[in-house]
């Protein structure tokens, strides 16, 4: 006999589970099995009520285990751990089977066999509830530093931020000057200041700040240690210099786009890139001139290299979003400089999002003509007597085709991710399918990555412009400032063990770790492998690997996944 | 193949009068037309936007067909000053093709 005293609770949530499930039969399959010492059914686990009787049940019952048959853990796994905790049980002792997801909204058409199905899972839940054991969650005392690398408008803002709040900032930046692309920048949209400006405010306010110390020529060359208490090292020139951080912030920005040779014409004296184009705007002081020959006309094209259009050989597949409210400005800005400019802007999709609408507005009453093409027809561009001749079929003109002669020809490119790679193999970021740095989630967790502790922020995400790279990089400043200035982290204990006596060092299961938390130690007389827990996630990848079994995921132990499996499959006739 | 003109690009922007920048293609004017004329005036004006003055030559017939009722520019969404363009492009017209 089981000396486990557990409390199980079927919830009808509300008839999302009772209307398919008879709660009231699983309850009674169950209520006899060995330690079972509570069986209920509720209308709402969740409920302030429920939960309140759920917690005297635990006090007056003296439960040492609990299950609580409802819905999704991502839901409410946090919500009953909660319950568990208030009343003094400890959370790692409850068990939460999900009957809502898994047998009355998937089985909808067959109401007995989901009743039969929810039994079987409550009965391998109560199988897992007999094994808990209690935890506690790991603590780690933090670094009241942060490592931002990347010196352009968001690493140059997020350091101030952790500066404001008392947390000492070491920037590290590749290039031998901050400032990033924005340093080089005229003009800009939406404020209508000049990017260098910008920049040079900004390293005037840092330089005053004690706790900001910036490193130029410096690249991060390794990182140890875990969320809140970070090793890293910087080579910086020929020296190395090693950092104790309690987080680091990723703001290494973008790459242009360049066009594959003869892309619209591209490497023909005349055919300029964005970037390049805006560089020219920014040299002019006058009517624009190029080499030496006045501008009277310029074709604009847009999506070059976004949008799957590319002559090479792995195109771009995502719009680049910001390219879009970039031309439109430029195109404004070029008016204003030569009023008497034509400009055609051929394009596939206008995107100017939210408030950049207005540039659209203002470069069209500027004169700027709009003409839509059709992916499949791209438009033709050829140099004849010095001009360009670009024809297209224009869609707004109902098909007609049309041939506009310019003088340059502005190709609309888009933001790519950095191309070298060696950041991460460093801190092993993950990268979404784009190659930019990837969020745990894009809305609810925009600046967080699977690593803890280490932060992204601005364009090395996503493409973005400068406004919205400093508002993700103040976000991550944030959630760093959060991290740290509470002194201590609480990590999840649901971590991989490993058993010292079985283990005899192979290094099997070291490949198979996402996040290098496992490191041969010796232990006695022989070596073995250990697990950083602060860096371990659980996730499980090692266990199997193992050929000694001497690995194991607590809360998920072989004798409760087989006593789960066995509850499962035993026949109650 | 209907060629941009540069110099007629010039003489539109350069007038007060013709205001079609505005235009969005939406097509209430050709629906609300008595005339049921096709092409006015939404396509006609991309062409005196898009500075195809072949194009707009090629339709003398049809600038001239139109009433100047206005009922086009009473509907219009974008407050284009329909009738006032089509006098303004019969005054080029007049000019360029009979030199009046």
């Amino acid at each position: 006999m089981s000396a486990r005293r557990i409390g199980v609770y079927i919830c009808y949530c509300g008839g999302n589970i009772s209307d398919y499930v008879d709660c009231e039969k699983v309850r009674n399959a169950i209520a006899g099995e060995e330690g079972v010492v509570v069986a209920k059914t509720t209308m709402f686990a969740c409920s302030d009520a429920s939960q309140q009787e759920i917690i005297e049940d635990i006090q007056q019952q003296k439960l040492d285990g609990m299950v609580v048959a409802s819905c999704s853990p991502t839901l409410h796994l946090f919500t009953f751990r909660g319950v568990a905790n208030r009343a003094g049980l400890n959370p790692y002792l409850y068990v939460q089977v999900n009957l809502r997801e898994q047998c009355s909204w998937a089985h909808t058409d067959v109401p007995a066999q989901a009743t039969e199905k929810a039994v079987h899972l409550v009965r391998a839940g109560i199988a897992k509830a007999r094994l808990t054991e209690s935890l506690d969650k790991i603590r780690i005392d933090t670094v009241p530093r942060a490592l931002v690398v990347g010196g352009g408008i968001a690493g140059l803002r997020a350091a101030l931020a952790l500066s404001d709040l008392g947390i000492s900032v070491f920037v590290a930046e590749k290039s031998e000057k901050v400032g990033g692309w924005v340093a080089e920048m005229g003009r800009m949209y939406p404020h209508e200041r000049r990017g260098s400006d910008l920049i040079a405010k900004l390293v005037e306010e840092i330089g005053a700040r004690e706790n900001i110390k910036v490193f130029t020529h410096a690249e991060l060359t390794a990182k140890s240690g875990s969320v809140g208490d970070f090793s890293v090292q910087l080579s910086v020139a020929d020296q190395t210099i090693p950092l104790n951080v309690g987080t680091i912030v990723v703001t290494t920005g973008f790459g242009s786009y360049e066009p594959a040779p003869g892309e619209f014409g591209y490497g023909t004296e005349g055919v300029l890139t964005l970037p390049e184009f805006k560089r020219l705007l920014d040299e002019s002081k006058g009517p624009l001139v190029y080499r030496g020959k006045p501008v009277n006309s310029i074709v604009y094209v847009y999506c070059v290299g976004s949008r799957g259009s590319s002559k090479k050989e792995k195109p771009n597949t995502y719009c680049s979003r910001y390219c879009c409210n970039a031309a439109m400005h430029a195109s404004s800005v070029a008016h204003d400089l030569s009023p008497s400019l034509h400009q055609f802007h051929l394009f596939r999709d206008i995107r100017t999002y939210g408030k950049y609408e207005l540039l659209y507005e203002e470069a069209r009453s500027k004169g700027a003509v709009f003409l839509k093409f059709d992916e499949q027809q791209p438009p033709e561009v050829e140099k004849v007597d010095g001009h360009f001749r670009v024809q297209l079929k224009d869609q707004l003109t109902f098909g007609d085709e049309i041939q506009i002669e310019s003088d340059l020809v502005v190709l609309v490119t888009g933001m790519e991710a950095r191309a070298d790679k060696s950041l991460n193999d460093v801190l092993k970021l993950p990268l979404g399918l784009d190659n930019f740095f990837k969020e745990i989630h894009p809305k609810l967790r925009p600046v967080e990555t699977v690593i803890d502790g280490v932060f992204i922020a601005g364009a090395a995400q996503a493409p973005r412009n400068s406004a919205e790279s400093v508002a993700s990089a103040l976000a991550a400043t944030a959630k760093s400032a959060a991290l740290l200035k509470k002194g201590y982290v609480e990590l999840e204990p649901l971590v991989a063990v490993v058993d010292t006596e079985a283990c005899t060092w192979c290094s099997e299961c070291v490949c198979t770790c996402p996040y290098a938390a496992i490191e041969k130690v010796t232990a006695g007389s022989k070596e073995v492998a250990q697990i950083n827990s602060a860096l371990c996630k659980g996730c499980g990848c090692c266990v199997p690997a193992c050929p000694k079994g001497a690995l194991g995921v607590k809360g998920y132990t072989d004798r409760q996944i087989r006593a789960m499996i066995d509850a499962m499959g035993a026949s109650h006739e | 193949m209907a060629l941009v003109n540069p110099s007629f690009l010039q003489e539109v922007k350069a007038s007060k009068e013709f205001n079609a920048t505005a235009c969005m293609n939406c097509g209430v004017c050709s629906a609300v037309c008595p005339l049921e004329i096709d092409l006015l005036p939404r396509k006609l004006f991309r062409y005196v936007l898009l500075g195809l003055e072949d194009k707009v030559l090629e339709n003398t017939p049809v600038i001239y067909q139109c009433l100047l009722c206005k009922m086009c520019e009473a509907n219009c969404t974008a407050d284009v000053n329909i009738a006032e363009n089509i006098r303004f492009l019969r005054s080029y017209i007049g000019r360029k093709l009979y030199k009046l």
